[in-house]
């Protein structure tokens, strides 16, 4: 189950960034967040998986769409330099390499069942809403000083 | 499951890595910077559940506020820049604003 859900945010990750409408980008996007945070709340963390779909899926993917309304509904024509696909999977394979040969891998693991202690949560709850206040502060400042900067200078007449 | 969590956050990194370095319009950078972000916690998602370093999932939260707020700060940069370049990407700012 693990593998398909990071199957599907690799793919759609690779959608968003190969699509040409910005529109079906963004979606895709805003999918592969959300299953994202299924794959965290899968994972018994489920503040952070709602975090996830909250702010990435909800927020962000907002913040990207008022982006959209200034670029429009087409991604411009660039050149692309061949050597970075190679760079990126040259990352991936020496990455992988030094994770699977260092003794990382074969780390012990726990055999705690959850990892979210819901005591510690509800002691913690006031740090909880400071962030969220935090992050929704965040998201509310760049949305307002958007559209103030979007509108065009008010007439005087008016 | 710990290594495949691991090996799959390398890999949506390695995307990112590739998606920053590859395109020059705004809008991709910028989802190939959250994809980086997200492979970070991921990371620490997965070594909080299978090692049980629950320490993790805190710098996972900070991680997010972080993100959120380079969203926020970035995509207003953007839509400034954008206002009086009337350009889209990045590399063409500069030149735009010395015209």
């Amino acid at each position: 189950m693990n593998i398909v859900l990071l199957s599907v945010v690799l793919g759609l990750a690779i959608a968003s960034l190969s699509f040409k409408k910005s529109i079906s980008a963004l979606i895709s996007f805003a999918l592969m967040m959300l299953v994202l945070g299924l794959y965290y709340i899968s994972l018994d963390a489920k503040l952070l998986g709602l975090f996830q779909i909250f702010i990435y899926t909800g927020g962000i993917g907002v913040l990207m769409l008022f982006g959209i309304t200034l670029i429009g509904t087409e991604f411009p024509q660039t050149k692309n330099n061949p050597w970075t696909a190679a760079v990126a999977l040259l990352f991936f394979g020496v990455i992988s390499a030094l994770f699977l040969y260092s003794g990382v891998a074969v780390l012990p693991h726990a055999s705690v069942a959850s990892v979210e202690d819901k005591t510690s949560f509800a002691a913690n709850f006031s740090d909880v809403v400071i962030l969220f206040a935090l992050m929704g502060s965040s998201l509310l400042y760049g949305t307002i000083k958007m559209i103030k900067v979007l509108n065009p200078k008010r007439r005087k007449d008016v | 499951m710990f290594e495949i969590d691991m090996l799959f956050a390398f890999a949506l990194f390695s995307v990112g890595l590739y998606g920053v370095s590859a395109n020059h319009d705004f809008l991709r950078i910028f989802f190939s910077l959250e994809m980086l972000i997200n492979a970070v916690i991921l990371m620490l998602a997965s070594s909080a559940h299978y090692l049980g370093l629950t320490q993790n999932l805190s710098f996972a939260y900070m991680v997010i506020v972080l993100a959120t707020l380079e969203a926020a700060v970035g995509i207003l940069i953007f839509a400034a820049a954008n206002k009086f370049t009337q350009e889209i990407i990045p590399d063409n700012f500069a030149e735009e604003g010395d015209k």
